[in-house]
């Protein structure tokens, strides 16, 4: 066994961050071993219920009960001071006896030596004199390597509570979220392929991102010198530039009007208003589109459809006379441009009775203390907390008491129930009749922890003190909305950013963090502050936006901006939501869409709120499956994600050979018996429906096919069926672009 | 035997993205199709981890809606007292010691088949919320009549081995029929989740027992024959051609991946020949039991056999339990109904038909080897017998039932107290039994994926079973 030994010495000795073992602290070398080796990992033994009986606390978030674990659970094996080679912590991780998470560090590796000596010197615990981590610094905080550059070294730089600093690369973890690049044991980042990433360093319980771009070389790129048209373009070209990637070319006007309508009413132009975009000269005509669609009453239609996902407007919470009500209530703020801030605040503030003020449903669908303050903290603020529920948020700085604290601040609101006629008795989260939405004097939220209720505070604030005298909620409103919460304006732009540009700049838009890094962070703020700046008018940022070059870039790619999906350099094509492409496929049959238990003709973005299905009872209509198969929410959850945007095999079968695609095109009542029956020349026939499903004429080729289609045909009017199939088939349909 | 797989950093596991994949899908591989790709996809993530052997190829999962009664069929308590004790009597199986219903007189000839689990356990009481429990193998966050059918909630089983360890091969990795089942509102756990859209069983709801069984999505409306198919195609390949999209939308190449396949399954021989199950002898049929349950069971085989990794069916689309002619197990003897003429008429002949039929017809064929068949309702009834000579809900024990796929043969594992009321011996939570199906399949039970708001989250936090298998 000698030999043991030597190696151990020599160690020591190529080791001299670690003078002596006297020196080991275990809040700050022994936890970072824990982390840096993934013993702590949520997938090991920082599960829940621990692994193989060894349970640690996920990501070292509390030393004390570890040390407790590691020097007294299972008679003290695992750390053995008498003989600390034969540690279980040491014997494990070497494989030197069966492990069933394999090889974390070798005997020679300084994890090994980190423990062993602390081990070796009878498992210290910490003094009150030991320092404390002060801060983490990493190096490079961001860097841009061009090719032939594949790798760069990350420094971690961690400052303790007495000054003292020290190099920690070899003990900090590095995370990424993409796998563009390798990270060493040490932190040297090597590039796997082109693109952007985000390493999250982690030491002990703090974090840094480093944002890494690795570019090729492009020894021949030239700036396209693209004219920025507002402050947007600045930020955005600037970028792209410094990447040496070329914005795509500006999009055509039919792929404009197109787009604008899609984002700003959910339907298509009618061919007359396509054509006649399309053709005027004006220089202005772009801005003028958009302001006009601004005003017309599809656009608080298909805004307020947003605003139902996410305030879960259905009908069994809500019953169908509060979702009709809460549904006008949102449209009508829309419609009549109700200042952002305004909007939250009436809902966030609201009582009384959810018929006849309707912004209180949103307590009414949302019944819980916690699941109020989640909700509240993801639409509002743009932040996921569910984590910091069981455990401090691993990848945030919300801690369980942030969590409780923030949840105690809505643990007043209560209901009178007036009346409930539910259907199903045994269903407690049905409602049917009016309830009271008020605020209690009574009413708190348990830690679970300590038993004892927590104190409400304001998230990421020092603030406990609501006014005796004033309602919590209208304290809490004012708070959340103000112009100077930097999280409230900022979601707010992005998510409204989000919607026109596909990506927010924080994305996902509910997960604003330190780790997750805007692409943009510049143009977030300044998207932010003008948005403040303007009273939080909604259509004036939608304006600012859709007037940029980068809306209105063009899908198709060039050969430097290929593989760039962050930088908004090109249009990323996405796929219709469920209304517009049912909608859109009505449209060009002519055809009005049928919902059971509305008028017919409604479209799909008017539906006020989510139908509950019964089992006897009317059936969904094939419109409301139709929407289920392509992904619209159920409103069961505040969550953007609730809304799937996936392709799926059951939308392809829905979309060749569905129920309602053949019945729009079956029909006798649709645009194409009357194109049929209206004397027309073929090729007017086509250049119509090319113009009423794609925004566009028909390219030559596709109208001589078309025609020579139509005139070899038997039966014209099953050709002209088939020319409708394929048009509403087409990707430039089904996507927007 | 010691299992031995590594716990892999998530990090590492999200190697390859979703968007990746479909990029992938779109620019070079398009002789894959989806099944491959995920499968692709799965495989890098977990080339860190050491998967089990995978000993069961294929899952049958046949779901006893409502809760069969433990102590009336699998585990018999003829020494306790009246009240308790089945008014059935147990009988000697093949295997000896092991006793079962008088009412299950061909199941007794197949007890050499099978394991059975006597010692199953959970505290859930209300139908959806056990129910979930059991198609899911997790924990539902409360025991809620009307559990509601969330995103954050867990996915179907087969939901997890679509995204984990798909079919390869044209054939849907994960089939369920004939109902999408309902206690007052729809149950959950019968579909992908936070996996996504594209992990939701293949669903159908049309009667495999009906003369005119076949599913639309595999057969054309009359007015729109192949030819014609085929010339709308083109004309949409047309247009496409124009707008370039396929050349550089990786959501335009996913799309168009998906009516290559859709098409293909319109056209193709293999998935249409699985679903002809009137290609079956009819003796066989008989055999099986002319009734929804039992062609199901049979169509359970056939597609088994295609290749589909996991087939769901569902015994009932309700709790049922008031009638002899339809709907599940949950016989409390409401509104005046009593449970034992109301079994002994409907669900025990049934299940005494088709079980052993299915069973035998598998072994006979060399696929119970490679095929786990697994029966269980989502609880036991009480041990009690109440005052309407019926029995309640009881999820402190009761039995579930395996079969091949690598689990021993004539093997009893647990052991419940004198009156059926708990386990006495080795419990078994569902959580076990979802990772012993994970581990058969030869998936890491503790694999993580991205939950909702991309949490990491187990799709097991169970253990594996380990004395069940052979």
């Amino acid at each position: 066994m000698s030999w043991r030994i030597g190696l151990s010495t020599i160690l020591i000795g190529l080791l001299p961050a670690l003078a002596g073992a006297e020196e080991i602290s275990f809040r700050n070398d022994v936890m970072a071993v824990l982390s840096k080796a993934g013993c702590n990992a949520g997938a090991c033994h920082g599960n829940k219920s621990g692994k193989a009986g060894f349970k640690l606390s996920l990501r070292g978030q509390d030393p004390d009960v570890d040390y407790l674990t590691l020097t007294r659970d299972t008679f003290a094996r695992r750390t053995n001071p008498l003989e600390p080679d034969q540690s279980l912590i040491l014997l494990k991780p070497t494989t030197a006896i069966a492990h069933e998470g394999g090889m974390r560090f070798a005997r020679e590796s300084q994890e090994y030596q980190i423990l062993r000596s602390w081990i070796a010197a009878g498992t210290p615990p910490d003094s009150a004199a030991t320092p404390r981590l002060a801060s983490i610094a990493v190096s490079p905080a961001e860097q841009i390597l061009v090719d032939p550059q594949k790798s760069t070294q990350i420094r971690v730089t961690a400052t303790f509570s007495d000054g003292v600093q020290k190099d920690v690369s070899t003990l900090a973890v590095y995370e990424q979220a993409t796998d563009l690049a390798k990270i060493s044991h040490s932190g040297l980042v090597s590039r796997d392929r082109m693109g952007e990433t985000t390493v999250v360093v982690r030491f002990l319980g703090m974090q840094q991102p480093v944002r890494l771009a690795f570019l090729p070389a492009r020894p021949t790129f030239v700036w396209s010198n693209s004219r920025p048209a507002n402050f947007i373009d600045e930020q955005i070209f600037a970028k792209l530039k410094s990447y040496r990637i070329n914005p795509s070319k500006p999009c055509s006007d039919s792929e404009f009007v197109r787009r604008a309508y899609l984002d700003l009413l959910g339907i298509l132009p009618t061919a007359q208003e396509a054509k006649s975009f399309v053709t005027d000269q004006s220089p202005d005509k772009r801005g003028r589109l958009v302001d006009e669609l601004l005003n017309r009453p599809e656009f608080a239609d298909f805004w307020a459809l947003k605003w139902a996902d996410l305030l879960r407007l259905e009908e069994r919470a809500l019953d169908k006379k509060g979702v009709t009500a809460f549904h006008r209530w949102i449209r009508q703020s829309i419609a009549e441009n109700k200042p952002l801030d305004q909007f939250v605040r009436e809902m966030i503030a609201a009582r009384g009775s959810t018929y006849t003020n309707p912004a209180a449903n949103f307590y009414r669908a949302n019944r819980e203390p916690v699941i109020r303050s989640e909700a509240i903290a993801q639409l509002f603020l743009g932040t996921r907390l569910q984590c910091a529920q069981c455990h401090n948020h691993p990848f945030d700085r919300w801690t369980q008491d942030d969590y409780y604290s923030w949840a105690a601040v809505f643990s007043r609101i209560d209901y009178k129930i007036l009346e409930n006629r539910r259907r199903d008795t045994n269903d407690k989260h049905e409602f049917i009749g009016e309830q009271v939405v008020y605020e209690s004097r009574e009413g708190s939220v348990k830690d679970p922890r300590t038993g004892k209720p927590s104190p409400a505070r304001l998230l990421g604030t020092a603030d406990t003190n609501f006014p005796d005298d004033q309602s919590r909620l209208d304290h809490l409103a004012a708070w959340l909305t103000s112009a100077e919460n930097p999280l409230f304006a900022k979601s707010q732009a992005n998510r409204i950013w989000f919607n026109l540009m596909g990506r927010g700049i924080v994305d996902p838009i509910d997960d604003f963090r330190a780790t997750n890094p805007p692409s943009h962070p510049a143009l977030l703020d300044a998207l932010a502050k003008d948005f403040v700046d303007h009273g939080f008018d909604v259509r004036n940022l939608i304006r600012l936006i859709m007037n940029s070059q980068a809306y209105a870039l063009s899908s198709e790619p060039n050969d430097t901006n290929l593989d760039d999906e962050i930088n908004y350099s090109h249009i990323l094509p996405r796929r219709l939501t469920a209304e517009q492409l049912l909608d859109a496929q009505h449209q060009v049959a002519g055809v009005p869409t049928n919902f059971n238990g509305y008028p017919e003709g409604i479209r799909a973005s008017q539906v006020p709120g989510v139908q509950s299905e019964r089992r006897r009872g009317p059936k969904n209509s094939a419109a409301d499956r139709f929407l289920t198969i392509f992904g619209r929410p159920q409103r069961l959850l505040t969550c953007e994600c609730e809304r799937s945007g996936e392709t799926t095999m059951n939308q392809a079968f829905a979309l060749i050979s569905g129920p309602e695609i053949s019945q729009l095109l079956r029909s006798e009542e649709n645009r194409l018996t009357s194109l049929l029956s209206s004397n027309q020349l073929p090729d007017q026939i086509i250049t119509e429906l090319y113009w009423t499903a794609l925004s566009r004429p028909p390219a030559s080729i596709e109208l001589s096919e078309s025609v020579k289609y139509l005139a070899e045909s038997k039966e014209k009017r099953k050709a002209l069926e088939d020319i409708a199939w394929a048009l509403m088939n087409a990707k430039e349909f089904v996507l927007r672009k | 035997m010691k299992h031995s797989f590594a716990c892999s950093s998530f990090h590492q596991a999200s190697a390859l993205t979703r968007r990746h994949v479909l990029k992938v899908g779109g620019l070079g591989l398009l002789g894959l199709t989806m099944n491959q790709l995920w499968a692709a996809e799965a495989k890098s993530k977990n080339q860190k981890t050491k998967m089990p052997a995978a000993r069961a190829k294929s899952v049958i999962f046949l779901y006893q809606f409502g809760g069969p009664s433990h102590i009336d069929m699998f585990d018999m308590k003829p020494d306790a007292p009246e009240g308790i004790r089945s008014p059935h009597k147990p009988i000697q199986s093949n295997v000896p010691g092991i006793h079962v219903s008088e009412r299950l007189p061909r199941v007794a000839k197949i007890m050499d088949k099978v394991t059975l689990i006597r010692s199953m356990h959970h505290t859930m009481k209300n139908h959806n919320s056990a129910s979930y429990y059991a198609l899911s193998g997790h924990e539902p966050p409360l025991d809620d009549i009307r559990l509601k059918d969330t995103l954050n909630l867990f996915p179907a089983y087969g939901s997890v081995v679509s995204r984990l360890a798909p079919s390869e091969g044209e054939m849907p990795t994960f089939v369920s029929y004939p109902y999408v089942i309902r206690d007052g509102s729809v149950t959950p756990g019968q579909h992908a989740s936070f996996l996504g859209k594209v992990h939701d069983p293949f669903l159908f709801t049309q009667d495999p027992n009906s003369p005119n069984f076949g599913l639309p999505e595999l057969s054309l409306p009359v007015d729109l024959p192949v030819e014609r198919l085929e010339a709308r195609r083109e004309l949409q390949k047309m247009i496409d051609q124009q707008s370039r999209l396929l050349d550089y939308s990786a959501a335009a190449q996913g799309l168009d991946d998906y009516y290559q396949r859709a098409l293909a399954m319109l056209n193709s021989t293999r998935m249409r020949d699985a679903f002809n199950i009137s290609a079956e002898p009819e003796w066989l049929r008989d055999a099986y039991g002319r009734t929804t349950y039992g062609q199901s069971c049979l169509l359970a085989r056939r597609l088994v056999e295609a290749g589909t990794k996991f087939v769901t069916v569902y015994f009932s689309d309700s709790i049922g339990g008031q009638s002899t002619t339809a709907g599940g197990w949950d016989t409390h003897g409401f509104n005046n109904t009593r449970m034992y003429p109301i079994v002994e008429k409907f669900h025990l002949p049934m299940t005494d038909q088709t079980l052993p039929t299915l069973l035998s017809d598998l072994d006979a064929r060399g696929l119970l080897d490679t095929t786990l068949v697994v029966w269980m309702g989502e609880f036991g009834r009480t041990p009690k017998i109440n005052a309407n000579i019926s029995r309640d809900h009881w999820p402190q024990c009761y039995t579930t039932l395996l079969a091949g796929g690598g689990v021993k043969r004539g093997f009893v594992y647990g052991e419940s107290d004198k009156t059926g009321a708990y386990p006495t011996k080795d419990p078994v939570r569902p959580d076990d039994l979802a990772a012993t199906m994970f581990y058969l399949l030869g998936i890491d039970p503790a694999t993580e994926v991205p939950g909702l708001g991309n949490r990491p989250v187990a799709m097991s936090e169970g253990k594996p079973v380990m004395g069940v298998l052979a």
